[in-house]
């Protein structure tokens, strides 16, 4: 279990801790492994690649206000097959990413939403309407 | 020997066989999107999605040199994004900054 690593998914890190009987190793220790301090923190690029990446979210979540027309479907059904390829991505990474893979499932969702208003406003996604005329 | 380069290149850690691989090659579509975009009319471009577009390929080209495995299709994708982001935002910056002499003298006319 030593060889185990945080982002593995250790719960309790006292007791796993390799230094639980030396108490100011052990504080050392919690330190370097706080969040702050933590391989994958704020110090780290691989923090604020998965931030810059909530940045398509955020513009995402504000184009939900423009009508649908103005949506490009190019670039929104790009950014649903890109978000859904870098989960993958996050997850097979070394160091694994779970924030990445957090951002970019919040982007697949927001994404995929716009996608199907594009699609109900350029009239892809209208039931079939040979049963009974509609008045649409 | 050309085989067994062709082989290295098949099997390599961030080869065509693994995710690291589709992952990038499939982010060039943000950067073709862009490009495709460049003949759009400034009015149309968003300024909060070309920010995202380059802040992210600059965040990321550093990032891509950090991971394992290395990637370089990775980096060279997020540069090619952050440098369409740039152009487009140079684009709408002008357009919104330095057109108004000529819009208001247009006007004043």
């Amino acid at each position: 279990h030593l060889d185990q690593a945080w982002w593995d998914g250790i719960s309790d890190p006292i007791s796993y801790s390799p230094y639980s009987s030396d108490p100011l190793l052990l504080q050392f220790h919690l330190q370097q492994t706080a969040i702050l301090n933590s391989p994958v923190g704020p110090k780290t690029t691989h923090f604020w690649g998965p931030v810059s990446n909530l940045g398509f979210f955020i513009a995402g979540v504000a184009d939900m206000k423009k009508p649908p027309e103005m949506l490009s479907g190019n670039m929104t059904g790009v950014l649903c097959v890109y978000s859904a390829l870098f989960m993958r991505f996050a997850w097979m990474v070394r160091p694994r990413n779970h924030m990445l893979l957090a951002s970019h499932a919040l982007n697949e969702s927001v994404q995929l939403y716009q996608l199907s208003r594009w699609a109900k406003g350029k009239g892809y996604l209208q039931p079939k309407e040979d049963k009974a005329p509609s008045s649409t | 020997m050309a085989t067994s380069k062709l082989q290295a290149l098949w099997n390599h850690p961030a080869g065509p066989k693994t995710i690291h691989f589709w992952a990038p090659t499939f982010k060039w579509g943000i950067s073709i999107a862009n490009i495709a975009d460049f003949a759009k009319p400034p009015e149309k471009l968003s300024y909060p999605q070309q920010f995202a577009v380059t802040a992210t390929g600059i965040i990321w080209s550093r990032y891509s040199m950090v991971i394992t495995p290395k990637n370089w299709n990775l980096f060279s994708v997020n540069v090619a994004m952050a440098g369409t982001g740039l152009y487009q935002l140079s684009r709408k910056i002008r357009h919104d900054y330095f057109n108004e002499e000529e819009t208001a003298a247009a006007i004043k006319e």
